[in-house]
């Protein structure tokens, strides 16, 4: 249940949110603006008809000019054209690519949160036995190592060893089918992305397990005769979560992080590639859009965040 | 301290699998859900036709643009070859054959008046759009006079036609669509005077000059000689190329699908007007085209080999292919038949700074010194050495025959080019001759777009200068592609990367676009060379047909070796991977096979 102050905090954060947008929004338009070149130059493209595509798409106007254009458009939710893909309008299409990037980021978050707290409770139940000290060294071994390695390995295991090894009868697929791409083409990416996260998760689940599995109500339910997987889950891990979901704002960050250098290793089209793509062509409006969009989709996450967290500790009201 | 609690965890974890391993077993088990795809195909010895004709390749880019109008790119003309048609088109060795006109004009078959000047099209009564509209000669109108006023970087291809530049200059400044709506108003400041419909079927053209190369122009794929259809694209200007049903053409197939950076499908147009060469009618139904950013292609290399994609380097991406890459599947006994290498029209050459004083460097000019130095820089690089070490001699062969790229008319021969000779006792006596102290040549830079293979290329110029000349060459990377052409086209510096890929099989389309008076005025002359001797010499064989015009054409091909205007660098070779049961996909200097001669095998 929503409560009045709720609403309000809510409601402050959405108009800070709102106000980063902005200022991210109009620090990239400038920025974007000032770099050399320009998406229309190329070879057979020059002078006077160069202009005259420069003028078709209003590049010749001053630069407050076009800003003023750009800003007055985007609050209606409109972030105009491509320049590379001439005429082609940008709010539709960044916002597919946003939601194949949460695709990607949710099956992410789904394997972080799943596999993280699966083995940090086993760790932790498990404490100080072999299959704690190899689940540890794991969850070490995965937040050491970064996401874009992890995936270049498994693109190694899977796509490409595994093919030779069963002479390209049996492999992770190395495409991507339309929008969505298919569950098996999902699988390896977001493994790449949410094996780097759930190694954090574990290892603060595992702490946090520690500590609770040692306090008085945990024993009290023990003694009262409550059988043993209700305990950790009913009781002891409900409160282990506590620390976990504050770590998922910056998790969340980080996903979104590895989303872009995921999507542009396994060629998936969210806005991470579109991130890296719109840059390096000159492509102002959509790279103006993508960082405007990828501001929003954090400052969102953590507000949501924030949310959850009020709702698992009854010690956070706002 | 720890406590041991063997009794709480062992029994909840004896009575579960770890989940660490059951969610490896699920990546396992995801990843072989994926499986099923059949291997790579290679060894297709059937010659029944596949039920199901679907060609399914990747490509690296979105087109800018598929309006032929303002179509700039290979990627476009690739793709944009299959939907749109013009009068004419080039056949795999590079002939004009007929399209949408019934015959290629000449003196001999009337088609062009004894002077030249006049050339009369006749329209082949069958050719409709892919909506069913019929093509009349008003389309031919409307086409040709939108693509000058539009002035795209190819609606030089029409400049020939009198009342050209008239039509620009009324353009001038104008937006697509204000230029729409006077084509709609049929405004005669927007029609060129020397284009005109005789009557529904016949077309006259009318030259301000003779003009040799101009039907080469007219009939590339994909830009402005191309027929589109005023009804659909006066409606969206902005947005009908991209949109299916809106993309009308009158070739073989239709954009059915397009989903921006990410994929496009095309279908074959039902009952199409054409024919296919080599096929009683086009056998491939459906194109499915991925588009991925080029950082993909090793991945799709493996996605070929693994039989997801029929072909690779379609579509104008023939130079992504490694030299790595190259070499193992020559070495792979199953896929060594299905890599085809073929020059791609493409030369790369090191222009000097001759004639922008204020960019300033020891080469500009007709000084001896001048000269001298140029050659010295030029003797100095062994060009076999560039292909063997660059390429492998395997996606770039040593430009040995002049600027022209082997394969095409103008090209000189095999080690034609003085320039391209390696005598680096002669370079050091040049250097010792005109530049004695040092002094002229401290301090040069050689700039180039990073990225490869210019890197490796930049590298090797710096190395043989260093060991046979003794000059230490810094190098100049721009990360900016455009940037750096912007700086070149307008002769920024003083030693440049530069290079051209052809557009039609002609000599003027080098010999105009490079050098010269005109493209200086038009700001986009490299190295700034000009001679009034050149100048005449090129108007004069501009105007003469091909083959009367090659010899004028060498003649400036020598001018330019004896002047040491460049250093012939390599020509491109293309590589592309075609599983052996896609019959008659190929490609040749120019294009990829159109995609109606091609037919899938079963496999």
């Amino acid at each position: 249940m929503l409560t009045r102050g709720t609403l309000i905090y809510i409601a402050k954060r959405v108009v800070l949110l709102a106000f980063t947008v902005f200022l991210v929004s109009s620090v990239v338009f400038f920025a974007v603006h000032s770099l050399p070149g320009n998406a229309l130059i190329s070879a057979r493209l020059h002078g006077a008809a160069l202009q005259q595509q420069l003028h078709q798409f209003g590049l010749d106007r001053p630069i407050m000019v076009q800003y003023w254009s750009f800003i007055s458009n985007a609050v209606r939710g409109n972030f105009g054209v491509s320049y590379v893909i001439q005429g082609l309008p940008i709010t539709p299409l960044v916002i597919r690519e946003l939601s194949v990037s949460c695709e990607l980021g949710g099956a992410a978050l789904i394997i972080t949160i799943g596999l993280g707290v699966s083995v940090g409770v086993i760790a932790a139940v498990r404490h100080n036995t072999w299959v704690d000290y190899i689940l540890t060294s794991l969850a070490v071994l995965g937040y050491t190592v970064p996401s874009f390695v992890i995936a270049t390995l498994f693109y190694l295991v899977f796509g490409v060893w595994l093919a030779t090894l069963t002479n390209g009868g049996f492999s992770y697929p190395l495409t991507w089918t339309g929008t969505y791409g298919t569950l098996a083409e999902l699988s390896v990416p977001a493994f790449a992305i949410g094996l780097f996260t759930s190694g954090q998760v574990a290892r603060i689940t595992r702490a946090a397990m520690l500590d609770v599995l040692q306090q008085d109500y945990v024993r009290t339910a023990r003694a009262k005769g409550v059988r043993e997987w209700a305990v950790i889950i009913r009781h002891a891990l409900r409160n282990a979560l506590v620390p976990v979901v504050s770590i998922l704002g910056p998790l969340i960050a980080t996903i979104i992080t590895g989303v872009v250098v995921i999507e542009n290793i396994f060629s998936i089209p969210g806005l991470g590639k579109e991130f890296i793509e719109s840059i390096l062509n000159h492509d102002y409006n959509i790279t103006v859009a993508v960082f405007a969009l990828l501001a929003a989709l954090i400052g969102v996450a953590n507000l949501g965040v924030d949310l959850v967290y009020a709702a698992v500790d009854p010690r956070i009201r706002y | 301290m720890t406590s041991r609690k063997p009794d709480l965890g062992g029994a909840a974890v004896a009575q579960r699998r770890p989940p660490l391993a059951v969610w490896a077993l699920s990546l396992l088990a995801v990843a072989a859900a994926a499986c099923g795809t059949s291997g790579s195909g290679n060894s297709s010895g059937s010659t029944a036709v596949a039920s199901k004709q679907v060609l399914h390749f990747p490509i690296y880019a979105d087109p800018q643009t598929m309006d032929p109008a303002l179509g700039d790119q290979e990627i476009e003309s690739e793709l944009s070859e299959n939907v749109f048609d013009n009068l004419w088109l080039f056949d795999k060795t590079l002939n004009i054959v007929p399209d949408i006109a019934t015959a290629v004009p000449t003196q001999a078959n009337g088609g062009i008046s004894s002077d030249g000047l006049t050339y009369t099209v006749h329209l082949n009564p069958k050719a409709t759009f892919n909506n069913g509209d019929k093509v009349t000669s008003a389309d031919v109108l409307y086409s040709w006079n939108r693509a000058v006023a539009y002035a795209g970087a190819y609606s030089t291809n029409l400049a020939a036609i009198a009342g050209f530049a008239d039509v620009q200059k009324a353009a001038s400044g104008m937006t697509d669509a204000q230029i729409e709506t006077q084509l709609s108003a049929k405004n005669t400041a927007f029609a060129m005077s020397g284009l005109t419909a005789v009557n529904s079927e016949t077309v006259q053209i009318k030259l301000a000059n003779p003009c040799g190369w101009c039907l080469a122009a007219w009939t590339l794929e994909g830009t402005t000689g191309a027929v589109v259809d005023q009804k659909v694209v006066s409606q969206d200007p902005a947005s009908w190329w991209h949109t299916p049903g809106q993309m009308v053409g009158t070739g073989a197939y239709k954009l059915t699908a397009y989903t921006p950076k990410e994929s496009m499908v095309f279908k074959l147009v039902p009952n199409w007007w054409g024919t296919a060469a080599g096929l009683a009618k086009p056998a491939v139904s459906e194109i499915d085209i991925d588009i991925h950013d080029p950082s993909a292609a090793e991945k799709d290399i493996a996605a070929w080999e693994q039989g997801s994609y029929d072909i690779f380097g379609y579509g104008g991406y023939s130079g992504l292919l490694t030299v790595a890459d190259i070499l193992r599947i020559q070495r792979t006994a199953s896929e060594k038949s299905e890599l085809l290498t073929v020059d791609k029209g493409r030369t790369t050459w090191l222009s000097f700074n001759v004639g922008y004083p204020a960019t300033g460097g020891p080469f500009v000019g007709e000084t001896a010194a001048a000269k001298g130095l140029r050659l010295a820089f030029d003797l100095a690089i062994d060009k076999q050495g560039l292909a063997k070490t660059v390429c492998g001699n395997v996606t770039c062969s040593p430009a040995t025959g002049g600027l022209i790229t082997k394969g095409l008319t103008g090209y000189l021969g095999d080690n034609q080019d003085p320039l391209a000779k390696f005598d680096p006792t002669q370079a050091k006596q040049l250097l010792k001759e005109y530049d004695p102290t040092g002094q002229l040549t401290a301090n040069l830079k050689y700039s180039y777009n990073a990225g490869s293979p210019n890197d490796q290329v930049a590298t090797y110029l710096a190395e043989q200068w260093k060991a046979n000349l003794g000059v230490t060459v810094t190098l100049n990377a721009d990360p900016d592609a455009s940037d750096f052409i912007k700086n070149r086209l307008a002769g920024g510096y003083v030693m440049s990367r530069d290079g051209w890929q052809f557009d039609y099989n002609s000599p003027q389309d080098w010999y105009d676009n490079l050098w010269g008076a005109a493209v200086l005025s038009a700001g986009a002359n490299t190295s700034g060379f000009d001679d009034p001797q050149y100048d005449s010499i090129l108007a004069q064989a501009d105007q003469l047909p091909t083959t009367q015009a090659l010899p004028l054409y060498n003649q400036l091909a020598k001018m330019l070796s004896d002047d040491a205007v460049y250093i012939p660098l390599y020509y491109s070779v293309g590589n592309f991977l075609i599983h052996s049961y896609v019959k008659g996909a190929g490609s040749n200097t120019a294009f990829d096979y159109y995609w109606d001669q091609i037919s899938l095998l079963s496999h």
